[in-house]
């Protein structure tokens, strides 16, 4: 009996929700945006607990308040979830561009659906774009950063007076498509330089398999010179596993990482890794804001890639000359 | 309910209303309307029509399995594995919606998601492991072939498939109601008939506070289980339709920690975790006010720790305020549970 009054009352309070939804929607309606207001740029940020994407935060914040835009931050905490409903939310507050590092990159059909509808431009900023109709995405120059780090081994083998023209390179998980550029862009320089890679094999980005990887170049090729890894984490092991087979992965075998992190850097100051490959997010994210303003006005953005419309920044290699500069 | 009625029969006051009694169904609805009262003032903006309506989305997944829950609590049993069934049976919708469309779509999350409830069901009662540890297996059994699934990566809706009807299903509204929002309705109804007014929902019940004692009355074990862990594994297919359609994308890390998401609602509506007392109002309620208060957390700028930690010492005070009133329960329930917090000597109490 008590149930039923309250079953009716709960019907009645979610009545009295809908009634209200709908009497506020035709006052929502009714304030349209003025032509010339300030213009609010939405960041919805893959994870705030990242180094990386507090720079990226930082250097899209700044980027903005340099143009006088007002930004309104979200953090998706690495949850898809949060990724769409804060995204989308930044959408209904009525920002005028949306910028996203997508967590989940094939969660962005949803908010790039409504940006669409409320004609909103929407630049992603890494990660992925996940066959979205996004306006642009910002992603480091990962063959390029291949390239610099086939430049510097030839150089740095050259050095170390090794006779062996044999490479190796080791990959991401073989769904990373970005990362996969970068062991590209590093075997075709190193091809044109006259090497050869005789071993390119999977770590699945994790340090323990880029250190087992590593082992099994060692026993199959115990000539190479040199060793390119997708990630830190597995340049960091592969230059343990060489430590460990009693070579130097500096004099021996040069070993270079991609993406300048703290352990890496840890690695390279006390001589334990060779060089690594830096991203610059705090550059990304200013990018995002260029580009932001160019499809806000309508102009046309010069892609680095075109057909997947891409726009690369650019990286810088990293060894023990100017570690330190880099914090 | 059977002790209501108990209370109702023997009381000298048949209709006797005691704070405690109103508390039991009411309290978490009304804390919820005085949030809601507090709203305009603590989050500006809280109000508006999109925010709600994204609100009333975002409840839907948790809010529909946790129907399902509170009929798993009520019975005396867990059902630690909804996340592992919601993560796989969302890829294996998405699976069947590129190979047959919508239908196929619906139809796999509703047949997988029964099926993970029968493994359960199974689990519990031929191979006689307690739920709580047959779920918390089965959990890392459905998570591991959702991965398993997904190794290629993410399962998604195309874009291309924007104008599909089953992608209107999370974006579509009626009447400025989300239509997940609608369904989540339509499940709290259903789920208050069959508990109330059903002889099934009263065994439930039944064997939730006795199992020893309903099996004296003849209620089959297996059948409880099949009918409580089936209802959950329907509940999670039909949530799992709101929250692809949501999202567009599932694999294995789907909703990690859902369970005890659904499992915090359930409870802080006021479902007795030792069973044999469900409420589905005071689900409903603990849904939203758990949506609400994370809401209100987040626009004042709050750090999703805090927000953590906040809703963490909700749930422990609303627990401890059941657990006093378990202790102390019969009319004037409240009273001395509140009393009964000052230290006396222990004859005092019992008395």
């Amino acid at each position: 009996m008590s149930t039923k009054k309250i079953l009716s009352l709960a019907l009645l309070g979610t009545l009295a929700l809908a009634g209200c939804t709908d009497s506020s929607e035709t006052t929502a309606g009714s304030a349209a945006p003025s032509a010339n207001k300030k213009i609010t740029v939405g960041f919805s940020v893959y994870d705030m607990q990242f180094e990386f994407f507090q720079k990226m935060a930082k250097g899209t914040q700044d980027a903005a308040a340099a143009k006088g835009w007002e930004v309104k931050l979200h953090d998706e905490k690495s949850d898809e979830n949060e990724m769409v409903t804060g995204a989308s939310a930044l959408i209904d507050q009525g920002v005028d561009l949306l910028i996203i590092s997508p967590f989940k990159p094939t969660a962005l059909g949803p908010i790039i659906a409504k940006a669409k509808a409320k004609n909103v431009p929407v630049i992603v900023d890494d990660i992925g774009g996940g066959g979205a109709p996004y306006d642009a995405i910002v992603i480091s120059d990962n063959a390029g950063g291949g390239k610099l780090a086939a430049e510097f081994m030839d150089k740095q083998i050259q050095a170390n007076g090794s006779k062996s023209k044999n490479v190796a390179s080791i990959t991401c998980e073989p769904s990373a498509t970005y990362a996969a550029r970068r062991n590209a862009g590093f075997k075709a320089e190193i091809e044109t330089r006259g090497y050869k890679v005789v071993a390119e094999l999977s770590g699945n980005s994790k340090a323990e398999e880029g250190y087992k990887v590593m082992k099994d170049i060692l026993s199959k090729n115990p000539d190479v010179a040199g060793v390119f890894a997708c990630n830190d984490p597995m340049g960091v092991a592969a230059a343990n596993a060489i430590k460990d087979a009693g070579k130097s992965p500096l004099t021996d075998i040069v070993t270079v990482g991609f993406n300048a992190d703290p352990e890496a850097l840890t690695a390279i100051k006390s001589d334990k890794l060779s060089a690594t490959i830096a991203q610059d997010p705090t550059a990304m994210g200013a990018l995002t804001v260029k580009l932001g303003e160019q499809a806000l006005n309508k102009q046309p953005i010069e892609f680095s890639n075109a057909p997947e419309r891409e726009v690369f920044n650019p990286v810088t290699l990293v060894d023990k000359t100017n570690v330190d500069s880099i914090n | 309910m059977t002790t209501e009625t108990i209370i109702e029969r023997t009381g000298d006051k048949p209709a006797k209303i005691s704070f405690g009694r109103l508390w039991d169904t009411w309290g978490v609805t009304a804390i919820l309307i005085l949030l809601l009262l507090c709203t305009p003032a603590i989050a500006p903006g809280f109000l508006e029509v999109e925010n709600l309506q994204s609100v009333l989305r975002e409840s839907a997944y948790v809010g529909i399995v946790a129907v399902g829950m509170t009929f798993a609590i009520a019975s005396g049993a867990f059902d630690l594995s909804v996340g592992g069934q919601l993560a796989l049976t969302s890829v294996v919708s998405l699976m069947a919606f590129s190979g047959g469309g919508t239908a196929a779509a619906i139809a796999a999350a509703i047949v997988t998601g029964l099926l993970c409830g029968l493994v359960n069901a199974g689990l519990i009662t031929r191979l006689r492991v307690p739920p709580f540890v047959a779920t918390l297996g089965s959990l890392f059994v459905f998570r591991g072939i959702a991965y398993l699934l997904t190794q290629d990566g993410p399962k998604t809706l195309p874009y291309s498939q924007i104008h599909s009807p089953f992608v209107k299903l999370g974006s579509l509204n009626i009447a400025g109601l989300p239509l997940p929002f609608i369904i989540m309705v339509a499940v709290f109804a259903g789920g208050w008939i069959l508990l109330r007014r059903t002889a099934i929902g009263r065994r439930t019940l039944a064997y939730g506070s006795s199992p020893s004692a309903a099996r004296f009355c003849g209620i089959s074990d297996t059948r409880i289980r099949l009918f409580v862990f089936g209802l959950v594994g329907l509940t999670v297919g039909i949530a799992a339709l709101t929250y692809i359609t949501r999202v567009w994308t599932a694999d294995g890390s789907a909703q990690d920690g859902f369970e005890l998401k659904v499992i915090a609602a359930v409870v802080l509506g006021g479902t007795a975790l030792k069973g044999g007392k469900g409420t589905l109002v005071g689900t409903f309620s603990a849904v939203f006010l758990v949506s609400v208060l994370n809401e209100v957390l987040v626009s004042r700028g709050v750090e999703s720790a805090y927000q953590r930690i906040v809703l963490g010492c909700v749930l422990i005070v609303a627990l401890t305020i059941d657990g006093l009133r378990t202790r102390f329960a019969g009319p004037g329930s409240f009273r001395r549970a509140i009393t009964g917090l000052i230290p006396r000597k222990t004859t005092q109490a019992t008395s």
